[in-house]
């Protein structure tokens, strides 16, 4: 029985996701490259991202959310948000590898407006799905 | 639009990304290249020979070039703002070395190269403080 549980879990949550992705332009599923978010997330990691709560509200202190790359035209980064400047208008994101990650520390702070997408949670693989 | 196969086996990319993190530093490579400097200036006033002299021009010129590509690795590259912490004056060291390499390659004034030299060796200081040799060149040979 408790072999079959993950597989129930991960085609129950397919279901899920599928029937609000359907119902949704505010969804969208992800694939993660690079490991400067280990051990958090792991390359090939799959997620549910959603851009509605930033369309309400900024982003906050500790959610990973994906950003526009500021070197690259087109890549998108994903991070955590390690602050908000106090003027509310500009996030300074960082990898949760600090030893393996390009993140705020050299390219600065990035304007809110880089930032649309928050990561929901891992569908990815089961045994770690979950909130993220 | 997304669909079962996509969410199977999604195409949208994101990168938790680090560029090729090599994590080899060592501002000897800019203390080098500040040496030859040091060393063609010398070698500049010393001679008559005409030709030899713009020889020491240009090769002094690329010298100096280079070592202001190598502070600015570890001002870019290496140093991160813990260290900044950790020496406030980071910056400044950095900013006058870099600035202090580009007179060394418009004149062919020996105090300029000295001075070079003395930045680079603060900047040696730090990073030697900040990990140095342990944490930012290979222990030995690579079996």
């Amino acid at each position: 029985m408790s072999r079959r549980r993950p597989l129930l879990a991960v085609l129950g949550a397919g279901a899920g996701i599928a029937a609000g992705v359907a119902a949704s332009r505010w969804l969208d599923v992800v694939e993660v490259r690079g490991s400067s978010m280990a051990p958090s997330l792991l390359p090939g990691d799959r997620l549910l991202v959603e851009c509605r709560s930033f369309s309400l509200r900024a982003p906050r202190a500790g959610e990973v959310v994906l950003a526009a790359d500021p070197r690259e035209r087109g890549r998108e980064l994903i991070k955590r948000v390690f602050a908000v400047s106090d003027a509310g208008d500009a996030a300074d994101l960082r990898g949760d590898a600090p030893d393996e990650s390009t993140d705020s520390r050299e390219f600065g702070a990035l304007p809110l407006s880089a930032i649309r997408w928050r990561a929901a949670l891992r569908y990815w693989p089961p045994q770690r799905a979950g909130l993220l | 639009m997304l669909s079962l196969r996509s969410i199977l086996r999604p195409t949208r990319r994101v990168h938790a990304h680090c560029d090729v993190p090599c994590g080899v530093y060592d501002p000897e490579q800019a203390r080098i290249e500040a040496e030859s400097c040091y060393r063609i200036i010398e070698k500049f006033h010393a001679s008559t020979d005409e030709l030899f002299r713009q020889r020491c021009v240009v090769v002094k010129e690329a010298r100096a070039e280079e070592t202001k590509h190598h502070i600015d690795v570890m001002w870019h590259d290496y140093f991160k703002p813990e260290h900044v912490e950790q020496y406030p004056d980071l910056h400044d060291v950095c900013w006058k070395a870099s600035k202090a390499a580009s007179k060394v390659k418009q004149s062919t004034d020996l105090e300029a190269a000295k001075e070079l030299l003395g930045l680079i060796d603060r900047i040696d200081e730090m990073w030697k403080g900040t990990g140095g040799l342990g944490k930012t060149r290979l222990n030995g040979r690579p079996s």
